[in-house]
């Protein structure tokens, strides 16, 4: 394997590219949704939905995610152990707290008396709901492998320099980062 | 215990073929690849040209048996039926020529290039010329199959004519119901939450709507001969579809969004019954998409009649909200019993929707 | 292959209680570890792909049975089976098949032989299989995410295998699933809790499709030997990899919508109901549309029948020229056709859909798009022939599959022509000429597709050949039986028989056919114990076969011969072989095959 690799060192990291198709995977299965949700707005009973404020505290959070995994990845580079360690556990931080923020947004639907599952939901906003919570678990896939790449600094017997798996972690944050941008975005212009 | 019989001679053979399978492969090693490679060579070879000739003749064959059991046999029953008869009829020469020349030719060089010492291969790898010629002569033949499709698609599908009669057909598990416009050739409005079999109302028809009050409601469909006739199709549960295999049409009917689809009926059920030479003919509706587990069993009828009849049998007819309203024996006249047992629980009292 | 590991755990345990010497019990020790990951969580590709093969062959079999059974009621209606009441209880009360059995047994067959043998047991035994042999790799760019491919597919197995022991049965509305059918536990009782593993399983197999394509994808594209560029790859290395590409964009489309459908079902969300009345039950909910479902169901479900017929396309492309000791005639627009394929069947998606009531406008669209397909797949056709012509033919098993197939192709694809033109759609669709399509097409072309390959690269595999003669009887009957059963369905389909239909005894217009549903019914049980015998040889030959005595018994360019007989983890000994060639060299300048690995001769003539 590793002799492959090397024989490849000019070329992209095959994990990194995995990762590329992976994406357009993703993107695809959203694609689908996003346009269901809208050959579905030109029908009728269609309700519009009214984005909650904390959607916005959301982003800003998600937004801050990405900016504190790249500087991770930076202080890896330069060899800085224990600032990168601390901006790792940042990073997983607002992701979780992300998630957090996403479901309290959704729980101030309830409290407006807005059904978004059950007896009298209305569509629109239960596509809000599954498409959110499809990013979601996404995200939550992002902090489970910035965990494991954390736990993996602190064990000693595997310390490695390689910042390849880091790399292609900061990559997919970026990416469900701006697919939350995207979907923000798709919401409240389309609603 | 003929069940036992069976699987015993079962195991039997199978021990037989698979001892005499490697007893050959023995022999085979014995008298040396090459010869045995060559025996068999020449075998597969020669049954492949006996395959293509057994099977052309079985084709042939099958054809005698069957066709006269298919639509191809007779007349379409409406207009737009015979347009899709004359595009199947091209589509069958078209490929059936296709079909002819690249099977025989297939299986005649599998047969004619079988190995043989003395020849080589031809080392072939590419011809533009022969390239561009199977990309345009198809891309040629599809546009005349693709024009004539859509030409007829769209006549098929476009408006039906104004005067055309309006038939409405719902769909449930498992059977169809109809309902006529009457007088007003006007349907009554619709609301789902209406629906009620144990009080007549099978169909959630609104009786606040005066459209509503002479339409007819059937379990059979009753159809002019010569004059178009509009379906509109609903589905009540789950989807269903319309089939009509004499007109060779078919629509889906789908819980919540309305469908249409239009024809002119050509020959009355007496008609057909002479032209197929049967005299039980009777034109069926065959619900063509999966919904139940009597989804195999949901069968309707069309009555095709002249003018006349189909006047007289509607005066015969009294509009279901009289019925209902006389509260008489209110059952719905297609509601299968489940459903009115079903809906009884839900009691939803008439007074309170007038 | 789970049941192996623990009666093997056992027999270890026993052999360590016997012998007390430490050295024993080391040597046992390591031995273990090394057969769990040797053979269950291997990481070696070719292990992977022989598991998803006989993980396969089980599914096809249990998928075939089930086809066995419901031909039994469609040719014996009126028949009475003891034995099966004995068998299945309450699902065959009075030795009949009960309604919702056959609908339960249908949809059981469908989903299994169309996703877990034809997608997962295709694709994943030759992408596994072939992509490091044939481009010169030591393995896959990702083991571990192999190993997890394999792994959830086996979870979506147990689950799915699960479902069938359900109080309610297992999901029964057709292996299309169509809402609100699927989403109403009221409307049938396969839409139960059966309906909820249908959907949990099938996500867990999108999962499982989804990391193998992109390992295949990312392998083929970044790890190819020296000097193997693109166009040199073998035509097996194209397809596999487009038909990575259609399951990597495609199935995600259906997760969305499967995840949609469960939120309808445990949810009460409205995505794809509106106004139900289901057994006088009103439902509350309004505003979904049943028709959305389709749409994204065939956005992957169209694409999925490529990805049944591409791997087959390519093998057989490969297995002809090797046969005929000639070069693929047409190379590039071998490719080409692939590729057009590949984007068209993105395109076409309703072609399914012509009488949901679409807009007819958009329909002409599809129309169009569809037949497009036509041409690519006849400049298969006819490059295929060309390459038989003038060519030297050894009718190996492989070889007379993948003639099979050409003409299973033919037949099958000219009945899509009638199929995809709307206008006959209308008369045909979702009747039994639909039913003939796609089997022969679809289900028997790739079948013969996969079982060339299965002959053609057994002794890749396994350093055994299969036998002969019982491959030559499995052959030409079920070439012989394939035709029996599916030609003569054209007819019913043409006197407007619907499918899906228990029983059309009660039916003026299909009561006709009771003599050829009953001769049907008779090949298709002859056909299934042939493959039973097929299933024989391949177990049998893995330990008996004749050994396999040369690396390359084909005469075959491609790499895969020329690693050992039995190659282990990494394929090659030394150095990955390079490649200086494309894989067609066969019969040029009078010699019979160059390998891919053999440099251009100074003399050597152009083509
Ligand atoms: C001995 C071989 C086979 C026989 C006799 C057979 C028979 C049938 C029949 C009669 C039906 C229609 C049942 C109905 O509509 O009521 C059916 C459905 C189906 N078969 Fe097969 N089949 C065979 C092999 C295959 C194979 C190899 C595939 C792989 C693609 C396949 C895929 C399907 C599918 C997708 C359906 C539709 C299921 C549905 O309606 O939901 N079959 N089969
Ligand atoms: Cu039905
Ligand atoms: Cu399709």
């Amino acid at each position: 394997m590793s002799q492959v690799i090397s024989e490849q060192k000019r070329k992209i990291h095959p994990h990194k590219f995995t990762l590329w198709v992976a994406i357009g995977s993703i993107l695809m299965m959203f694609a689908g949704m996003t346009s269901a949700y809208i050959v579905k707005r030109s029908q009728a009973s269609w309700l519009m939905i009214e984005i909650p404020m904390m959607f916005w505290y959301s982003t800003a959070t998600i937004l801050a995610s990405s900016v504190t995994v790249q500087l991770a990845l930076k202080s890896l580079k330069k060899r800085e152990m224990i600032n990168y360690r601390r901006l790792l556990a940042v990073t997983a931080v607002l992701g979780v707290l992300f998630i957090v923020l996403q479901i309290v947004g959704f729980g101030q639907f309830a409290a407006q008396d807005i059904r978004l599952v059950g007896a009298g939901s209305n569509a629109s906003y239960s596509f809000l709901l599954a498409i959110s919570g499809l990013h979601g678990i996404h995200v939550l896939g992002g902090v489970v492998a910035l965990v494991v790449i954390a736990i993996r600094a602190l064990n000693s017997s595997t310390r490695s320099y390689s910042s390849v798996p880091l790399e292609i972690a900061a990559t997919y944050w970026h990416f469900v980062d701006a697919l939350w941008i995207y979907l923000f975005i798709f919401f409240t212009w389309m609603k | 215990m003929s069940g036992y019989f069976i699987l015993i001679i079962l195991v039997l053979a199978f021990v037989l073929i698979f001892q005499i399978s490697k007893a050959s492969e023995y022999v085979s090693v014995l008298k040396g690849e090459e010869k045995s490679f060559k025996q068999s060579n020449r075998i597969n070879a020669f049954l492949f040209i006996l395959f293509m000739v057994l099977g052309l003749a079985g084709a042939w064959w099958c054809n005698e048996l069957l066709y006269d059991r298919t639509l191809l046999a007779q007349p379409a029953a409406s207009d737009h039926g015979e347009k899709i008869d004359f595009m199947m009829w091209l589509t069958i020469i078209v490929t059936g020529i296709v079909f002819l020349l690249t099977q025989v030719l297939l299986f005649w060089f599998a047969f004619k290039y079988q190995y043989s010492e003395k020849r080589t291969s031809y080392f072939f790898p590419h011809n533009n010329k022969l390239e561009l010629l199977w990309t345009v002569v198809p891309a040629i033949f599809l546009t005349v199959l693709v024009g004539f499709g859509l030409f007829y698609w769209f006549k098929i599908t476009g408006d039906a004519p104004k005067d055309a009669q309006i038939v409405e057909i719902t769909g449930k598990q498992f059977n169809w119901m109809m309902r006529y416009p009457g007088k007003d050739n006007v349907l009554g409005r619709k609301n789902y939450r209406l629906t009620d079999a144990s009080s007549g109302n099978a169909l959630g028809v609104d009786w606040e709507d005066g459209a509503s009050h002479d339409d007819i409601e059937a379990s059979e469909m009753h159809l002019v001969v010569g004059k178009p006739v509009q379906l509109v199709i609903n589905a009540q549960d789950v989807i269903h579809d319309v089939g009509l295999v004499h007109f060779r049409l078919k629509m889906d009917a789908v819980p919540g969004i309305p469908t249409t689809l239009w024809f002119t009926p050509k020959y009355t059920t007496e008609q057909m019954k002479k032209i197929t030479g049967n005299k039980d003919f009777v034109y069926e509706i065959s619900c063509d998409q999966i919904c139940g587990s009597g989804h195999y069993s949901m069968r309707g009828v069309i009555i095709v009649e002249t003018q006349e009849e189909h006047d007289a049998w509607m005066a015969s007819k009294k509009p279901q909200y009289l019925t209902v309203q006389e509260g008489a024996a209110p059952a719905a006249p297609a509601a299968d019993s489940t459903a009115a047992a079903a809906s009884a629980t839900m009691s939803k009292p008439l007074a309170q929707l007038k | 292959m789970s049941s192996e590991t623990i009666s093997h755990g056992h027999t270890e345990e026993a052999s360590v209680h016997s012998h007390d010497s430490h050295e024993a019990h080391g040597h046992d020790h390591h031995h273990e570890e090394s057969f769990l990951s040797k053979y269950v969580f291997s990481t070696d590709h070719k292990m992977i792909g022989k598991q998803f093969l006989i993980t396969g062959i089980i599914w096809a079999i249990i998928g075939g049975l089930f086809s066995v059974l419901f031909r039994l009621q469609l040719g014996y209606p009126e028949t009475s089976f003891p034995v099966l009441e004995d068998l299945f209880g309450k699902w065959a009360a009075g030795g009949r098949i009960s309604n919702e059995f056959y609908y339960a047994l249908v949809t059981m067959h469908g989903t299994i032989l169309v996703f877990f043998v034809l997608t997962a047991g295709l694709s994943g035994t030759f992408a596994n299989i072939l992509i490091p042999l044939q481009i010169g790799a030591r393995d896959m760019a990702s083991g571990f995410m192999n190993m997890l491919s394999y792994w959830f597919f086996f979870l979506a197995s147990v689950v799915m295998f699960a479902s069938l022991f359900i109080q309610t049965g297992p999901a029964s509305g057709g292996w299309t699933i169509y809402p609100p059918l699927s989403a109403l536990g009221q409307a049938s009782e396969g839409s139960k809790l059966g309906m909820d593993f249908w959907l949990i399983s099938m996500a867990l197999f999108i999962v499982s499709s989804l990391l193998g394509g992109l390992n295949y994808i990312s392998t083929i594209l970044n790890l190819r030997t020296k000097g193997m560029s693109m166009t040199r790859m073998p035509l097996t290395m194209w397809a596999i990899f487009f038909t990575a590409l259609l399951g990597v964009l495609s199935f995600p489309v259906l997760l969305s919508g499967a995840v949609l459908l469960l939120f309808d079902r445990n949810l009460g969300t409205s995505f794809y109901l509106s106004e139900i009345v289901v057994k006088g039950e009103i439902l509350p909910n309004e505003g979904g549309s049943a028709i959305l479902f389709q749409h994204l169901f065939w956005f992957l479900g169209h694409p999925e029948v490529y990805i049944i017929l591409l791997p087959a396309l390519g093998m057989v492309s490969e297995i002809l020229s090797v046969n005929s000791r000639k070069p693929i005639f047409g190379y590039l627009a071998m490719v080409g056709s692939l590729f057009a394929i590949c984007i068209l069947a993105f395109l076409v998606w309703a072609h399914h859909m012509f009488v949901t009531g679409l807009n007819p406008f958009l329909g002409a669209f599809f129309v169009l798009l569809t037949l497009l397909i036509a041409v690519p797949s006849a400049i298969k056709v006819f490059n295929w022939l060309t390459t038989l012509w003038k060519g030297n033919i050894r009718f190996t098993p492989a070889m007379l599959f993948s003639i099979g197939f050409i003409s299973l192709f033919i037949s099958g694809g000219l009945t899509g022509i009638f199929l995809g033109n709307s206008t006959l759609d209308i008369h045909l669709h979702d009747t039994y000429f639909v039913v003939a399509h796609f089997h022969i097409v679809m289900g028997v072309a790739s079948f013969f597709g996969m079982f060339a390959g299965v002959y053609h690269w057994f002794p890749k595999m396994y350093g055994r050949f299969l036998n002969n003669t019982m491959a030559y009887i499995h052959f030409w009957v079920t070439l012989v039986g394939a035709y029996l059963i599916f030609w003569p369905m054209h007819y019913s389909g043409l006197a407007g028989m619907p499918r899906r239909y228990t029983d059309w005894s009660n039916w003026q217009s299909f009561n006709q056919f009771q003599d050829m549903n009953r001769f049907i019914s008779t090949v298709a049980m002859i056909v299934f114990a042939v493959q039973i015998l097929f299933v024989f040889n391949f177990f049998y030959s893995i330990f008996k076969g004749r050994k396999v005595t040369s690396t390359n018994p084909w005469g075959a360019n491609t790499l895969e011969w020329t690693t050992p007989i039995n190659p282990g983890h990494g394929n090659w000994p030394g150095d990955i072989p390079e490649v200086h060639r494309w894989a067609y060299d066969y019969s040029k300048d009078g010699r019979e095959f160059i390998p891919q690995t053999e440099p251009i001769g100074a003399d050597e003539s152009k083509h």
